[in-house]
């Protein structure tokens, strides 16, 4: 090869690795921001990344040819702890990393061999939505949008993250909510569309941070599982979820050294339930104690607390946990808990991840509000995912289960092993309630204490356990010996722990 | 300084407030505790901060999404 043509090649991978230009660049840095290079380098082992598409440019008007490196996303493969991950992140500093035809075929080829390689996918999100001028006009859409049928099926043949890192909008948020993982910079914003575009709309100031901040997307939508402080610690969280998942959905989950001094907290953790059934406690402490030592790693946290949702490992094999958190309104469950486990199951059986319930809730929440906001279909995703589900399935009742909730948590078969602790009440209401209902009775009045305890008697563990309508019943302290156990007995040996994933298309947010 | 406004997640009776106006309250911290569905439920502060006012007071009976306390950080 000549030395001119080595030189070409040497310009133009500098002006690509250029990204935005040094000005762009150093704002960010400023701020305190890692640009799209530095994110990837920061994500995958070190000298593991392959780029794809190192030379190409916005394809669209010839004036941007020259001021497109990379079309504003770059894209390739890389390791993320020793296991190969496609990767795609947004580089603001070029045309807002606006999506393009170039930069979309980009994303097309990283998925589609993702998916018929079996590599989880990885999005870096911070993109001003749809390139203008150039998807103007009835030519722009039909030449640019919408020209790959399979852009936004998702069908879980492996794992996808995100984390949005910046102003996100358009196809940037679609793929963010797509994702199996989301992950929330504060400062980033994940909308539809920019708070400018928004106020021109609807002819009012919008804040962006109030319309998609991480506040909203943690606490009201739920959208993010995870929120980070910086750039750095989001892409910590991803590497941090793909740890709990295997590459694809036909193969188990990876396992783990189990740290040396996991199931010390057992002997104490009947004290972490307090005796009288009144008060309440967090059951993330119960969570933290039976799980291999520092591996719960709790998902959307900050949305519908009374129920918990994490990944986490028991002998060193990930497990997804749902509890019931009395902590939050007792643990009734409403409609927003019952999106989040929905959404929890699904992760769980598409990606082989045996599922632990720990059930202690006074069943779900009633009334005008709940039916209004769809409680019975809510509840029957919820039921129907459970039964859906093919991995393995273990609930422990710690307290209360009451009514369809008992159910829903696993009760009545709907896990391949129930297990009570001695201070399970199983009933089909809160015994006070059910002691008005039957015998009229409020607390105070002559015969309610008699009536009360007779009820509460009959709640006993002991009951559901005589009829072997739970299996076992067994002490706090034994918790994590017995799941142990019990999902080495229930491993999904005959297909090496890979299940049906009959929920593979179901929505990736509810 | 920021104020926040600490709101009830449940309906309910205010059962005990076991923090006073200037205290200090740490992150995730009970700040009083409502009874509710024949359960003692706390009301936490998230993020921390220290109890300026409390709009509420004991045995008052208070609605899911009602402020219960200002708190400034």
């Amino acid at each position: 090869m000549s030395a001119e043509t080595d030189d070409r090649y040497e310009t133009r991978k500098a002006k690509a690795m250029a990204m935005g230009g040094p000005e762009k660049l150093a704002r960010r840095r400023a701020a305190g921001v890692l640009n799209a290079r530095e994110r990837v380098d920061r994500l995958v082992d070190a000298g593991t990344f392959i780029e794809s598409g190192l030379f190409g440019t916005s394809g669209s008007r010839p004036e941007d040819h020259d001021r497109s490196p990379t079309d504003g996303k770059v894209a390739g493969f890389g390791k993320i702890d020793g296991r190969e991950c496609a990767v795609v992140a947004n580089d603001f500093t070029v045309m807002g990393a606006s999506s393009g035809a170039t930069n979309g075929r980009k994303i097309g080829h990283m998925k589609r061999v993702a998916t018929s390689r079996g590599l989880p996918m990885v999005f870096l999100g911070e993109s001003s939505g749809a390139r203008m001028p150039d998807h103007m006009g009835a030519r722009g859409m039909g030449a640019l949008l919408g020209n790959d049928p399979t852009q936004y099926a998702r069908m879980r043949e492996t794992p996808w993250a995100s984390a949005t890192l910046g102003l996100s909008y358009g196809s940037s948020s679609w793929y963010a909510v797509l994702s199996d993982f989301c992950v929330l910079r504060k400062g980033a914003v994940l909308a539809v569309s920019s708070a400018q575009l928004a106020s021109l709309a609807i002819k009012e100031d919008v804040d962006p941070e109030v319309m998609g901040g991480w506040q909203v997307h943690a606490e009201v939508t739920g959208f993010a599982d995870h929120v980070a402080e910086t750039d750095e610690e989001a892409l910590a969280a991803i590497a941090r979820f793909l740890s709990y998942m295997p590459s694809h959905h036909n193969e188990a989950p990876p396992v783990h050294p189990v740290p040396a001094d996991s199931g010390s907290a057992m002997a104490g953790i009947a004290k972490l339930l307090p005796e009288r059934r009144t008060q309440v406690y967090d059951v993330r402490t119960i969570v933290r104690a039976i799980v291999d030592t520092g591996s719960f790693f709790e998902l959307k946290p900050r949305f519908a607390k009374v129920a918990v949702t994490g990944l986490a490992r028991l002998d060193g094999r990930t497990v997804g946990i749902v509890a019931n958190n009395p902590l939050a309104r007792g643990g009734a469950m409403d409609t927003d808990a019952c999106e989040k486990i929905t959404s929890f199951l699904v992760l769980c059986d598409s990606f082989n991840i045996p599922i632990v319930m720990l059930v202690d809730n006074p069943g779900f929440s009633i009334g005008v509000e709940a039916e209004r906001r769809r409680a019975p279909g809510k509840i029957m995703n919820f039921m129907q995912a459970l039964q859906l589900c093919t991995v393995p399935k273990i609930s422990v009742i710690i307290r209360k289960s009451y009514g369809q909730a008992y159910l829903n948590m696993g009760g009545g078969r709907n896990s391949d092993e129930v297990a009570a602790w001695p201070t399970a009440e199983v009933s089909f209401m809160d015994p006070t309630f059910a002691v008005k209902i039957v015998h009229g009775l409020s607390p105070g009045e002559a015969g309610f204490d008699e009536a009360f305890a007779q009820m509460n008697k009959d709640s006993e563990a002991w009951g559901i356990a005589a009829i072997y309508a739970v299996q076992s019943v067994i002490q706090p302290h034994e918790t994590r010996d017995y799941l142990i156990r019990m999902l080495e007995v229930h491993r999904q040996r005959l297909t090496n722990g890979v299940g049906q994933h009959l929920m593979r298309a179901w929505p990736t947010s509810f | 300084m920021a104020t926040i406004q600490i709101k009830a997640e449940v309906s309910g009776s205010v059962w005990k407030i076991i923090t006073a106006v200037g205290e200090t309250i740490e992150p995730g911290g009970t700040i009083m505790i409502i009874e509710s569905m024949k359960m003692e439920i706390p009301v936490i502060c998230e993020d921390g901060g220290t109890v300026q006012k409390f709009t509420v007071a004991e045995t008052e009976a208070v609605n899911e999404g009602q402020v219960v306390a200002v708190l400034s950080t």
